[in-house]
Parts: C-alpha cells; structure tokens; sequence
C-alpha cells in the first residue's frame, strides 16, 4: 500500500536483507492486521458490523484532516493550524442555520448555506496561511503556528466562547445520516481519501506538490509555480479542516468552539508518520495516512474496550511512531 | 499524665517557632475590613472561555450591582502569570477586598501574599490554595467552593435509588488528576460500597468534554452491552453519552440511566426529555454567597476555613421548575 512517487531521479539505496523492502511497504498494512487479529481474540463482541461502524465514524474527521495534512507535508510542509481551521467553521455554521446572523426565507437554504461557507471560509484561512509562508517566506510550523493560536480566538469571538447547542436534523445529516446504511461521513472520508489518493498519483498538480517537497529549487528552476502550488495546498488544508469541523459539530448537536478540533494537529500529523510519509517532504501516500490513521484509532479503540487508562494509550501511540520512523529508518539507510 | 519532651526535640520546635517568626513578621494578623456601605471590590476571574465561567461572572457583576459596590474585574485569559499580575494592579489601586478564583494551587501564593501585606483581605472561590504555602483565616478570609466528593454522593444516592439498587455502571471521569475529576469519582465510588448489586463495569476519562465522552461511550458501550446506567462526572459527557447510546440503537433513560454533574441548561433538558434521570449542580453562582461572607468578615465574625456553596439536585420532580435559573 505504501508506494510513494519520486518525482526526482536518485537511485534509491538497495537495500541488504529480503525483509527490509518488505516491512517498509507492507509494514503498517501488517501492523494493521496483526490488530486486528489481537482484538478478534481478546476484545469482546469485536466482529461486529457496529465495531467497525464506530472506528469508521470515530477516525473519519482525523482522516479527513490527515489527508489535507498529508499534501501539505509532501510539499515539505506542515500545518498546525487545522485545529483551530475545524474551530473557525464548527463555530460559524450554527449561527448560519440557527439564522442568527441573517434570516434566510428557508431552512433548506439555510443549511446549505452552513455547509459551503463556512468551509470556505476555513480554506480562505489555510490560503492565508499559504500567503504567509510563501509571500514572506515564513517558515511552515511558524507561519501555521500564528493562526493555531488566533483561529481559536476568531471561533470564540464568533460565539463569545459559549457552546451553541442545536438540534437541526437537515444540517447533522453529516454525522448522524446513513446512505444504504453507510454512515454519511464515512462516505466524505472515502471521497476524500480516494480523490487526494487521485490527485497526488495521477495528476500533473500531484506530481508538482511531490517535484517541491522533493527539492523546491529545482521545482522552480524546471519551471512549477512554487508559490501558487504551496498555497493551493495550504487552501486544500484548509477546506478539510473545515468539513471536518462541521461533522464534529453535527455529531455532537453542539458546537463548543473552545474544544472542536483541539489537538488535532497532533492526530493528524501522527497518522501521517505512522503511515510512514517522510515528514521532509517529497514523498507521500494518502493512503498510508489512512492506514496510520486507522491504526491509530483502532489502538485507541482496543485499549479502551478493554479497560487500560487514558496515560498507558498516550505512551502506547507514542511507541508506534516510533515503530515507524524505525521502518522508516530502514528504508532511508 | 507525664509529658517528656527531650532537650532536641524542644531545641528543634522553638528553633523553628523562631525562623518561622522571623520569615513571617505580619504572623497570624489577617488584614480587617472596615464596615462601610460601599465597597471597591476586585474580582480576578481566571478564564472566560466555558459557560460556568461566564455564569460566575455574571454572578459577580449582578449581585456587586444589587448591593451597589464598585467592581474591578479582570480576565487572567487563562494564565496563572497574569493572574498573579491583575491582583497585584488591584493591589495598587487600592480595592477593599479582593475575590479571587486561584487557576492553581501555588503560583497564585505571591499575589495573595502582596494584598495581605498591603492589608486588603483575601476571599477565595471555587478553588483553593496549597494551605502549606498560605492558610485560611490567616493568609486569607476563607475558601468557598462546592463540595465535589459530595456532588458524587448526591449523584450515586440518586441512581442506587432510581434503580433499584441494581445496575451495571460505566464511568466516564473527567480530565484525569484533576480535582473535581478525583473528588466525584471518589464521593460516588464511596456511596456505592453499601449495594453489592451496583458494578462498575469500566472506568475511563472522557476529559469533560462532550465529544471525547460520546466516543469514550461508543466503545466501552460495545464492550459491555450489557451496562444499565451510566455516571458522567460532567453534563457535557453525559450528553455525549447519551449521543452514543442512541447512536447504538438503544433508549437513554430506558435501556440505559444516565447522571452527570454540573446542572447545566442542556442536561435540564434533557431530563425534562427523560432521556437524562438526573444532575448535581456545581452552581457558578457565587455572587450573593461570596458578597454575604465579605458582610460577615467585615462585621468581625470569625469564618470557618471553609464555606460550601449550595448546589442544588435536579431531576424529573423539579427540572421544568427550575431549567430557567439554570446556567
């Protein structure tokens, strides 16, 4: 699953042993499968439709979010503002649909409203954050830090920091509504996996975001708009982090924008790497974000289930990321 | 009765007795309030960005309005520094008295030492100091604060009674090693010890937020399909919960009991829904308690070290009543 695409021709090192190769291409898949197997034997009433259903529905934002993160570090970025992104649209749309901002004659168009512009809004804000790294060539974790710290600001002015509760069926639809009994935001996720998948194999603005992180001074020199491309990128960022927001919200029937998307930077960056996407950029798979994501969460899931506390969770996440960068380690010497 | 105290032991006490005189010149003096009729009183809030805040500082506002006092109000944003900065200006501006939520047990010692030297008592609320470092009646007035071990009590009494004294319980705590996390979990787990019947199926930290509470639910209530009630140590993640067990096809309040603490606005509703059985309130509203206790101070009463704030108990009797006065 983990093929990653080298735009720039280097030889890539052979490697000594049979299994190197192996583990650093099917390793997180294995990983993945060996949990599952773990859990079949041990955790009670695993092999169950609503099993999967609560992992699939539970990992579904941090996937959405990790995909527009897995864009912006092959570009040899990284984004720490997407929790604060999800906050700023999560906090906005209620408003929008409740009509506390406008009265709008229906509340059909209300909804439809809360669904576009607040994810607009939020990718407007991750091309702000592109303008910033690229116009004044500010480094990414600086240039992304500044609206980690004041998107939360904007989404509590939205709200004077108070939690918007609401029960508007049109508008939860997209993380409380099912299609041939699918839930609706495990169908977002899929969607989004498959086109970023899509874009970053197939396409020429793929292969350019790919061309940057790689070696952006050759990328500029064979001719790619650098600029334009990071602060696409930085937009598609952006976006992500705003739908998400919105299933947050309409899962929980309220909107608190003090906590929607509160470290998910970490989540998002951590699937990344335990999918095994270099962090430098260059090389990247959205579909090895998703299987590091669903690791994630189904590690998170097992310990729960079975009763081990919140502080052995955090060190057991931790160790698998470094299980990673192990397998990473492997491939790169 | 003979008492011997060896000649160590009583060269070690008085040595101490003097260093601690020494360090400490304004020893055991709290600083008096004068009865007046107006006061300039200060009030340090800690954050304003949750409900309950913003309800104890409305609080505040409203009753210092009624009773016709100044206040002087600060917003430390969530920075136990800036807190230590606000009541030291409130220090320079001279208020009479200085109410103050400390955000933590010792970095907010210096600022209510400086008001103690400059003779302006000290009232603390809903959270107390390291009393190691500063004591009540001496460093400052009095603390007043709910009680959270008796706010678990109060929920476990209710749900032994509702059911029957029989249920499979799981547990959602609060954020973990923080106090009213402990202090509920250990209020309702004590309660529970007379019922053999009442299991505590799982345990786990939902970090007082509504949706780590609703995925929290999602999978221990896979684990354990057999749980009959739930305690939440916070509104917000019983609400989660109770997301979680209708997204799993079952009813709350029905299939599966739900209790939570805080008595916000949202779980009186959801009581009057009868999805939620009930709620012990952890009242933000300090004002006319905090204002009655400064009355007492300056009126020379000696205040015991600690004064509780009310909470109240909702449930099906009495929450149509009283939802509007919730917070």
């Amino acid at each position: 699953m983990a093929v990653s695409d080298r735009p720039t021709a280097g030889a890539v090192p052979a490697i000594a042993t049979e299994l190197g190769p192996w583990l650093s291409r099917y390793g997180t898949l294995a990983a993945l499968a060996l949990l599952i197997l773990f859990n079949l034997a041990v955790t009670r009433n695993f092999a169950t439709w609503q099993t999967l259903n609560i992992n699939l529905t539970q990992v579904a934002t941090i996937v959405i979010v990790a995909v527009g993160m897995t864009l912006v570090i092959a570009s040899g970025g990284i984004d720490l503002s997407v929790g604060s992104l999800m906050a700023i649209a999560a906090a906005l749309a209620p408003l929008i649909f409740l009509n506390r901002i406008v009265t709008f004659p229906s509340l059909y168009l209300g909804v439809a409203i809360a669904f576009v512009v607040p994810v607009l809004l939020a990718g407007l804000f991750g091309l702000f954050n592109g303008w910033l790294i690229t116009r004044y060539r500010v480094q990414p974790i600086v240039g992304t830090l500044i609206l980690f710290i004041a998107g939360r600001g904007i989404a509590q002015s939205f709200t004077d920091s108070n939690q918007v509760i609401f029960s508007t069926p049109e508008f939860q639809f997209i993380g409380l509504g099912r299609f041939f009994g699918i839930p609706v935001q495990v169908i977002i996720m899929v969607v989004i996996v498959v086109l970023a998948a899509w874009v970053l194999r197939r396409t020429v603005f793929g292969k350019q975001i790919l061309a940057i992180g790689g070696n952006e001074a050759a990328a500029r020199l064979s001719g790619v708009r650098v600029d334009r491309i990071k602060q696409l990128v930085y937009a598609i960022s952006g976006l992500c982090s705003g739908i998400a927001g919105l299933i947050v919200i309409a899962r929980n029937s309220a909107a608190d924008s003090n906590l929607v998307g509160l470290g998910v930077e970490l989540d998002a960056i951590a699937a990344v790497a335990v999918g095994g996407t270099l962090l430098t950029g260059g090389r990247a798979s959205v579909f090895a974000t998703l299987i590091g994501a669903l690791i994630i969460q189904l590690v998170r899931f097992t310990l729960l289930a079975n009763g081990v506390p919140d502080a052995a969770a955090l060190v057991v996440k931790a160790g698998l990321i470094i299980l990673a960068v192990w397998l990473q380690r492997r491939v790169a010497t | 009765m003979v008492i011997t105290v060896s000649r160590r032991a009583f060269l070690a006490v008085s040595a101490g007795l003097v260093v601690a005189t020494a360090a400490r010149p304004t020893w055991a003096a709290l600083p008096p309030l004068k009865k007046k009729d107006v006061y300039k009183v200060g009030f340090a809030q800690t954050e304003s960005n949750n409900p309950w805040r913003l309800a104890q500082t409305a609080s505040m506002q409203d009753e210092a309005k009624k009773l016709g006092h100044q206040l002087v109000y600060t917003d430390a944003a969530g920075s136990a520094a800036k807190q230590v900065a606000d009541v030291n200006s409130m220090v320079a501006q001279g208020v009479d008295v200085i109410f103050l939520p400390p955000r933590e047990e010792k970095p907010l010692i210096p600022a209510i030492m400086n008001a103690k030297k400059a003779g302006i008592p000290v009232i603390l609320v809903d959270r107390d100091v390291d009393h190691s470092l500063a004591k009540p009646g001496e460093d400052y007035v009095t603390f007043t604060g709910s009680d959270f071990v008796d706010e678990g009590k109060r929920v476990a009494e209710w749900l032994i009674k509702a059911v029957g004294g029989k249920a499979k319980i799981i547990e959602i705590e609060g954020t973990v090693g923080s106090s009213p996390a402990n202090d509920r979990k250990k209020g309702f787990d004590t309660a529970l010890k007379g019922s053999p019947d009442m299991v505590i199926l799982a345990s786990q930290s939902g970090d007082f937020a509504r949706d780590k509470g609703r995925q929290v639910m999602e999978t221990l209530l896979q684990a354990h399909p057999d749980a009959t009630a739930v305690y939440a140590h916070s509104d917000e993640m019983a609400l989660g919960a109770i997301a979680a067990i209708e997204a799993a096809g079952k009813v709350p309040g029905k299939d599966i009991m739900v209790v939570g603490v805080d008595g916000e606005k949202a779980a009186l509703e959801a009581i009057i829904a009868g999805k939620m059985g009930a709620t012990c309130e952890c009242n933000p509203r300090f004002g006319p308690g905090a204002f009655a206790i400064m009355k007492r101070y300056a009126d020379g009463e000696t205040l015991p070290t600690f004064i509780k704030n009310e909470d109240r108990f909702f449930d099906a009797s009495n929450a149509k009543d009283m939802v509007a006065t919730a917070f």
